[in-house]
């Protein structure tokens, strides 16, 4: 049991009727880059805050490095650090002295304070601003900030509720990187939350799928990849494409589902570059005009809506204004 | 539990408020303007009809301690907003999974308010003395009256974390703190002597903790009768200890 870093039994949380978790299984082995995939409301903060001992289950058991998170949260705590989804940096004092007050407050001493903020303010390319204001910081330089807060404290387990939200692709790319340094130089537990897709592929060791407070699939991206399994190919044709046409493709090897859409279709495979060839010549053989021809392979996305049953990305929109909206009020005091 | 972790802890609160006001003071400045009008305008004005038995003190000295009260105090209240503000942002959840205790968490935001009322006191004192007011010769007494300040307002620091986590936004905030701060003060010996009240009114200022944190205030900076300050603190003490248990007890609501 030690060698895992969350190790989650049954877990539900209810707000009133709301039914936050619903009996949550999950197992994170150590050092791991873990994360937690779904669309808002499908309860990634909900577990992410019980996992940092903010609050109590309402039924079912978690622990975290071997640690019961309700009767052995202040152990816990000296273990783990937790940047949430909003701002969580002081505004009004300099960078420099928002990890001068965090380190007192974790109680490092005199001499491992000096060393944590250089080395952290360093992780972050943060030593050149260190001495300005935050709140003359971007919202990028205050994500690294929170993020330097967060591994300064040196954590054997670090807790990131949507790390990236509303940063620049650039930034967002940089912020992996040190992460993923972090954790393959120094072992530490990344267990992060996010509804970018392509984050949780490219970066995560193993993703888990949540939606309606329910955890789906957890999975390595690979192998979600592949049980999704076929790629589709699309093909445009100047004309209407035919009944017959759609069975003549059907009969075809490894062809497991064709879709016509007026003079589109949409026909899935096991390989598109095997069964391409099959597929054009049962086409011409019928007649059908080929204008365009269009392979895609399965991603994240695709495992993502057969698990979860909904578009991860594109409905956030909405909220992510409204994220982007409070961070701007809570800057502006 | 232990006494190490809750100093560090509050003591990085405090020290976090004297930097913020060291970059900012514009709060301490704005904020110290309506209690020198009280000076400057209500005390002459009043006191000129010597109607108010004040001893043989001048009006405008015999309220001083009271307004500096009412102005501390109110620094204290609005803490509150600080704390709300906290809780938009993330940091009050990132205070709580960190290993501090909630205790020491309220403990230290409440200090951190009776060290910003410090400020205000020491920037308001001074005034005073300028526009004439006698502060009594003993050099202890003021430093004495800081630390009834510290602990006062952060009593009252306590008493609006308390209320931030029932109320949880600023909007309804702003206009509770009011409501809280005049009728204490009204109701408290500020600028008139309890005696010379209602008696319903006088019933109010015996459990009302601003009237023995003005008598305190007054025996030490004006009157030097000092002769009540140790049932003044024994009842500003326990002002603090109920209110800071009640507000960590509740704290931790403030974040869900």
């Amino acid at each position: 049991m030690n060698d895992l870093a969350v190790d989650v039994r049954k877990l539900s949380k209810k707000y009133g009727t709301l039914l936050a978790l619903d009996r949550v299984d999950l197992k994170v082995e150590e050092g791991k880059l873990f994360a937690l995939l779904g669309p808002n409301g499908a309860g990634k903060t909900t577990l992410l805050r019980i996992l940092t001992t903010q609050f109590e289950p309402t039924s079912g058991d978690a622990f975290v490095l071997g640690k019961n998170v309700i009767t052995q949260g202040e152990e816990l705590r000296e273990l783990i650090s937790y940047v949430p989804q909003e701002m969580s940096v002081w505004m009004d004092i300099s960078g420099y002295e928002n990890l001068l007050i965090y380190s007192k407050i974790y109680g490092l001493s005199a001499e491992e304070r000096k060393d944590a903020i250089r080395d952290s303010l360093q992780l972050m390319d943060l030593a050149d601003a260190a001495n300005r204001l935050v709140s003359t910081f971007s919202g990028g330089m205050i994500r690294k900030l929170e993020l330097a807060c967060a591994v300064m404290i040196k954590p054997k387990i670090l807790f990131l509720d949507e790390p990236t939200i509303g940063l620049d692709p650039a930034t967002r790319k940089t912020i992996w990187k040190k992460l993923r340094a972090l954790n393959r130089e120094s072992g530490t537990n990344v267990f992060f939350s996010t509804h970018y897709m392509d984050e949780a592929e490219l970066y995560a060791d193993e993703i888990g799928i949540m939606n309606k407070g329910k955890l789906i699939k957890v999975a390595s991206p690979e192998e979600l990849k592949r049980s999704v399994s076929s790629d589709l190919v699309t093909i445009e044709s100047g004309s209407l494409i035919s009944r017959s046409v759609a069975s003549h493709l059907r009969r075809l090897k490894d062809v497991s589902c064709v879709e016509p859409k007026g003079d589109i279709v949409e026909i899935s495979t096991r390989s598109s570059e095997e069964s391409l060839g099959g597929i054009v010549k049962s086409l011409l053989a019928d007649g059908v005009v080929i204008k365009k021809i269009s392979t895609r392979k399965p991603t994240i996305d695709d495992a993502f809506l057969r698990y979860a049953g909904t578009k991860g990305s594109s409905q956030d929109v909405g909220r992510l204004q409204e994220l982007k909206r409070t961070r701007e009020r809570i800057r502006r005091g | 539990m232990n006494i190490n972790e809750y100093t560090r802890v509050i003591l990085a609160m405090i020290e976090l408020e004297i930097r913020r006001i060291m970059h900012d003071r514009t709060e301490l400045y704005l904020r110290a303007v309506q209690p020198l009008l009280w000076l400057l305008v209500f005390g002459p004005v009043v006191g000129s009809f010597h109607s108010i038995p004040t001893g043989n003190i001048p009006y405008t000295d015999y309220i001083m301690p009271g307004v500096l009260v009412q102005s501390t105090t109110t620094v204290a209240i609005f803490f509150g907003l600080v704390v709300i503000w906290e809780r938009e942002s993330g940091i009050l959840k990132k205070l709580v999974a960190s290993p501090s205790p909630d205790v020491a968490i309220v403990m230290g935001r409440s200090m951190a308010a009776g060290t910003r009322a410090i400020f205000q006191a020491i920037f308001i004192i001074p005034f005073a003395v300028l526009m004439g007011v006698t502060i009594f010769p003993n050099p202890l007494y003021p430093l004495a009256a800081l630390i009834i300040v510290f602990v006062a307002s952060s009593g009252f620091a306590s008493l609006s974390i308390f209320i931030a986590s029932i109320l949880k936004t600023r909007e309804r905030f702003m206009g509770l703190g009011q409501v809280i701060i005049l009728p204490m003060f009204f109701g408290s010996n500020a600028l008139y002597p309890v005696s010379s009240m209602p008696p319903l009114l006088q019933l109010f200022a015996t459990v009302n903790p601003m009237t023995y944190i003005v008598d305190a205030l007054r025996g030490l900076l004006i009157t030097g009768n000092i002769s009540q300050l140790p049932l003044d603190i024994v009842v500003i003490i326990i002002f603090d200890a109920v209110l800071i248990s009640i507000a960590s007890m509740s704290f931790k609501r403030i974040i869900e």
